[in-house]
């Protein structure tokens, strides 16, 4: 019975080595059908025995060159998908976000003891604007302190905007129902566009909110009605009376369009209207 | 296996993860490898220059760069990309190493590359570690060695290590794989068990 191995096959005692680059060695090995009961496994003595090659070095060095290829390939594959690049700028939103409050409290604290006189009590001014009153026209590291939680700031709304123009190219659909950034925020939990996509619409209704799923499974507390979609205007806005019901009327469409995303990856009129229209129907209350 | 006063070590270039030199010899730490910790209690099978190793789970490629010091070629199996990229950094310098981008659980996707073996070396963190184990051992020669470090607490977090440990141990017994040697990895690693095989 004929065998199959990387460097050519081999028939009973006779043996057909493959001719050629290690590029056509790759296309080669990946076109390879092989069914592992019926696989007899081998020594890489017989490469050199029907003249593949000469030495065993020269077997290992052609072995890992064609190895290597495979590998760059298929961390391109991997790396080509659309999402993989929008999970990171996510996550590096959600960390400015972080760096950026840490920062601001900090500058306040210290901001305190420069001026004893200062207090925040009957102030409206935002911790932005407060940031920026307090740290301009001061010198050295404290005024630095204040210019880079600006330009951070600026950062952070350069990505919002790119977040949200990738997310209408990588989820069309998702987008077009709860917005580009909780559209993002969705993919990132859920770990990917197929996991998405594979999540019943109850378990994106929840997605976010592990903490009260699980004390509400593990203790009587009540089910929470949502979990990163409550940040879509459609469900905070809603009437309390109806907000668990927008959800999960939201959760299930979002369902349905994870899976136009994942496998159509355009944007689908004849799903999204009737959608957008019954999610409203259901905001307004019986 | 070679050790300086009491420190394993291996000959290789260094540098490849910012590990301790000792003069020319590299230190293998048994806090940052499985394969050291279990060297470091005595127990494990002993690394020559003429083997053939199968490394499944071989992530940044630590580990490795050891085995690789040791024997004549390594077959390193991973599946994940961002580990990837830095394997194929780790090899660059290193020959005897064949990077494998697959899973583990379908050896049918790279059979046609790994020739027989004397030693695999598995430390992947999935639930059905054992059944990836005996779907590999027909890379195996006869009386080849097999080890297994069994991370207890990707199996199954519910159950005691103790009971995923022994019901491992049989499974690999009555699949083939005898098991002649075991340990816990404590104090270097917690729930982590090596199981050590001899294919029968």
């Amino acid at each position: 019975m004929m065998q199959s191995y990387w460097f050519g096959d081999v028939d009973g005692g006779r043996c057909h080595p493959y001719s050629g680059d290690a590029a056509g060695l790759a296309d080669r090995f990946l076109s390879l059908q092989i069914s592992i009961d019926r696989f007899v496994p081998f020594d890489g003595t017989i490469a050199l025995d029907c003249g593949f090659c000469h030495t065993r070095a020269d077997y290992l060095s052609k072995l890992r060159e064609m190895c290597v290829i495979i590998a760059k390939r298929r961390i391109r594959e991997q790396y080509r998908q659309k999402d993989t690049e929008l999970l990171q700028m996510v996550r590096t939103l959600d960390e400015l976000d972080t760096v950026i409050n840490l920062l601001s409290e900090r500058v306040t604290e210290w901001h305190h003891i420069r001026q004893p006189s200062f207090s925040r009590k009957y102030r409206r001014t935002p911790v932005r604007n407060l940031v920026m009153t307090i740290t301009q026209r001061s010198r050295g590291a404290f005024g630095r302190v204040g210019g880079d939680i600006e330009r951070l700031s600026e950062t952070r709304a350069m990505l919002a905007r790119e977040v949200s123009e990738r997310a209408d190219e990588v989820m069309p659909n998702c987008s077009a129902l709860i917005g580009g950034l909780v559209a993002s925020r969705l993919l990132l939990q859920a770990g990917g566009l197929q996991a998405l996509a594979r999540l019943p619409g109850s378990a994106i209704q929840v997605l976010g909110a592990r903490t009260a799923l699980f004390s509400h499974l593990r203790a009587s507390t009540p089910a929470p009605k949502h979990g990163i979609i409550f940040q879509h205007r459609r469900v905070h806005n809603a009437p309390r009376p109806v907000r668990g019901r927008v959800a999960r009327v939201l959760a299930a469409k979002l369902a349905i369009a994870a899976r136009l995303d994942l496998y159509r990856g355009v944007l689908v009129p004849e799903f999204i209207d009737p959608a957008q229209a019954r999610i409203d129907a259901v905001g307004k209350g019986p | 296996m070679i050790w300086a006063g009491g420190v394993l070590v291996s000959q290789g270039e260094g540098g490849v993860y910012g590990e301790r030199m000792l003069g020319e010899a590299r230190v293998w730490d048994p806090y940052r490898s499985k394969l050291s910790a279990l060297y470091y209690l005595k127990k494990g099978v002993e690394l020559s220059p003429d083997m053939r190793v199968l490394y499944l789970g071989a992530a940044h490629g630590t580990t490795v760069s050891h085995v690789a010091d040791y024997v004549e070629v390594v077959y390193a199996v991973e599946f994940a990309p961002r580990p990837m990229q830095d394997l194929l950094e780790v090899i660059q310098r290193r020959g005897n190493v064949v990077p494998i981008m697959a899973d583990a659980a379908q050896p049918e996707q790279y059979a046609p590359i790994v020739e027989s073996v004397d030693l695999i070396y598995q430390d992947v963190a999935q639930p059905d570690q054992v059944t990836i184990a005996l779907q590999n051992s027909l890379f195996l020669k006869r009386d080849g060695a097999f080890i297994l470090m069994l991370k207890t607490r990707s199996v199954d977090t519910r159950r005691t290590p103790d009971s995923v440990f022994s019901e491992a141990a049989a499974r690999l017994d009555s699949g083939g794989l005898a098991v002649t040697e075991s340990t816990w990895l404590a104090p270097y690693y917690q729930d982590h068990a090596a199981i050590v095989c001899k294919k029968a």
